[in-house]
């Protein structure tokens, strides 16, 4: 198994907000969660990276035959977990170009591999900006700093194909982005996905599967995962709400 | 020892004892410090020190043997080492340099604006004993490095500088404190800008912890000058940055930025009062900190509009980031407005390091350590990147490394 989640409980602050949930995903599979504003999505997400802002009462999570609550956030990050954040932070200062270059050089130091020069970097990375019609203008920035809506999107999707995760986990990231902005995110997933990396995709709407076709969509209410199947059941979603799984 | 004995026991090495003048202003300072008149009411020449330190002092002082080194290697460039405050003479066509025991007292004390409620101006004034005066002549464009040394352990340096800027002329001026003894040096410099006359101001400050180092300084600005002061202060041991701006003609502006680097128990206090005098002028403050383990920082900030100076630009901003929960950083910008057509603005933030920011880039892959080193580098990139004299650029990137190694 890829990912394998076994009954996790997660509170913050007293609140639980994950209850006993369960989900396995294979490699090169992709699943779909669907679920209602609170009931967990992105908890799930930023538990699976990392954020230390949460209390594990319970459960156990696999990811690639590690128990992932002992590694820490740039360790899951450098194992091959890579989170599209539905809020991505603006960091005045910091530009992409160095700060992908050593992130994905500590991906390649803890795999043994030769890191990566300078030029071989700046030249992966124009070609990726490229594919997802980011402007070279657009690298020399702060990272996510004075972004569009659409913008953060993309960029994300830019970080996430230069570092070519085993794990990919998408937070909304449909959310804010118009239709010609959703292709080119989708297109850029679409491009990445291979038999030996799978996609974690978290959406309120069918929209964003129309374009990710998933091999399994969940539906996830009270932090817990009450129905899962394919396609279908995004499609009943869009339909009838989630009105009856509460 | 009491100030006045310390003072009748050193007089013979205090600059200006024999003149009447001073000696009167003098007898008033000491009163001020005897009976202990002091206005202790928001004076921010107390915050986090220990007064009794600065006035129980033993004096010290040492007449450096060889003053200073001139030399003008370059076209228009001049590099200057003053030794225990004192710089020899030097004259040519574009710059003169002037010992202040040379000048005549009431050249070199006219205008000197006496802080009556601040201790450190006012042990200056009282035991004056180094100091020089820089002249740019008219038109003239300059660059000066000054590297001040001192030569002993528990020397006591109190120094009075005084820079012109004669009309049409530019002084860029990088001076650097880099000392590793355990002195105190006190220093206050008297600025003037004449008309269309400019002057950028680089402090570079790397002190060992023993060493103490309190710059006041006051500047004036005539019509179309500009007054810019950069502080980048490293130092470990106390540093107080004071300074007193006045545009006093039309069309002038003041630019001052300081950040400071502190770890430890270090502490850095600062403070600015900027005087619109005049219509049209513009000031513009960024003060930015860092504080690590038990540092401590103040910024005071007042921004003074005169009702004539009708069209100012008067804006402040204080940063700061504590990277211990132990560190403190209290800043107050204020404004004090008497004129109806002006944009101001102040703000300050100050607080731990953002903690999103930091999930965000350990989410790439990049370490705790490296995630908050970035983040600081970040917090003063646009100051750093601001920096166009690419050797000054360097001194201070490789100084941020160090104190970055230090960061766990």
């Amino acid at each position: 198994m890829f990912l394998e989640i076994k009954d996790l409980s997660v509170k913050i602050e007293n609140k639980k907000i994950l209850n006993e949930l369960n989900l396995n995903i294979n490699k090169g599979e992709v699943h779909a969660i669907m679920g209602p504003n609170g009931s967990g999505k992105s908890t799930l997400a930023n538990v699976l990276a990392g954020k230390e802002d949460y209390e594990i009462i319970n459960g156990k999570i696999n990811f690639k035959d590690n128990d992932l609550f002992d590694l820490n956030i740039e360790e899951r990050a450098q194992e091959g977990m890579f989170l599209a954040f539905q809020y991505p932070v603006e960091i005045p200062g910091v530009n992409i170009t160095p700060f992908l270059h050593s992130a994905i050089n500590s991906k390649k130091k803890r795999m043994n591999e030769a890191e990566i020069d300078n030029l071989s970097f700046a030249k992966l990375l124009k070609s990726k900006a490229s594919d997802l019609g980011i402007s070279i203008d657009m690298l020399k920035r702060s990272v996510n700093t004075g972004f569009s809506g659409g913008e953060k999107k993309r960029y994300e999707i830019l970080q996430m194909s230069i570092l070519n995760p085993d794990l990919a986990i998408l937070d909304e990231t449909d959310s804010g982005l118009d239709i010609d902005a959703l292709k080119i995110v989708t297109d850029g997933v679409n491009k990445l996905k291979t038999k030996d990396n799978s996609f974690l995709i978290i959406t309120h709407y069918q929209k964003l599967l129309d374009y990710i076709q998933p091999d399994h969509v969940h539906i996830m209410v009270n932090g817990s995962i009450v129905k899962s199947g394919g396609s279908e059941i995004a499609a009943e979603i869009e339909k009838d709400g989630f009105q009856k799984f509460q | 020892m009491n100030i006045q004995d310390n003072y009748l026991k050193n007089k013979k090495n205090i600059f200006f004892s024999q003149n009447k003048d001073v000696q009167n202003h003098r007898e008033k300072l000491i009163d001020i410090f005897e009976n202990d008149r002091f206005d202790k009411k928001n004076n921010e020449s107390l915050k986090n020190i220990n007064l009794k330190n600065f006035i129980d002092f033993k004096y010290k002082y040492l007449i450096p043997e060889e003053t200073s080194v001139i030399n003008n290697n370059q076209e228009n460039s001049y590099s200057i080492v003053s030794v225990n405050g004192q710089c020899s003479s030097y004259k040519d066509d574009k710059i003169e340099i002037t010992r202040i025991l040379d000048e005549d007292y009431n050249d070199f004390s006219k205008n000197h604006t006496i802080e009556k409620n601040d201790h450190f101006v006012n042990l200056n004034s009282l035991f004056l004993n180094s100091g020089f005066k820089i002249v740019i002549k008219k038109n003239n464009n300059i660059k000066i490095k000054i590297s001040n040394i001192i030569t002993d352990d528990h020397l006591t340096i109190f120094q009075k500088n005084n820079y012109i800027c004669e009309e049409g002329s530019s002084l860029n001026l990088i001076e650097e404190y880099e000392n590793k003894n355990n002195s105190t040096s006190n220093i206050l410099n008297v600025i003037k800008l004449d008309k269309n006359s400019q002057l950028n101001h680089f402090l570079i400050q790397d002190n060992s912890p023993n060493h103490n180092l309190i710059i006041t300084s006051h500047s004036s600005c005539r019509k179309d000058s500009t007054y810019t002061q950069k502080v980048y202060n490293f130092s470990e041991g106390y540093v107080r940055n004071f300074h007193y701006s006045e545009l006093i003609e039309a069309n002038s502006e003041a630019d001052l930025q300081g950040i400071f680097f502190l770890k430890d128990n270090n502490t850095s206090n600062n403070k600015t009062f900027v005087k619109h005098l005049a219509e049209d002028c513009k000031s513009n403050q960024v003060y930015k900190g860092i504080l690590n383990d038990r540092s401590k920082a103040t910024y005071f900030s007042n921004t003074h509009v005169d009702q004539v100076a009708q069209k100012t630009e008067g804006y402040q901003l204080s940063k700061g980031i504590l990277l211990s929960d132990n560190a403190s950083f209290f800043s107050k910008p204020e404004l004090k407005i008497y004129a109806d057509d002006v944009k101001c603005s102040h703000g300050s933030t100050i607080g731990p390091i953002d903690e999103n920011a930091i999930f965000y880039l350990r989410s790439r892959g990049m370490s705790k350590i490296a995630a908050t080193k970035i983040l600081i580098s970040s917090f003063i990139n646009e100051e750093l990147s601001s920096i166009d004299n690419e050797q000054m650029s360097e001194i201070i990137q490789k100084k941020l490394v160090r104190y970055l190694s230090k960061v766990k």
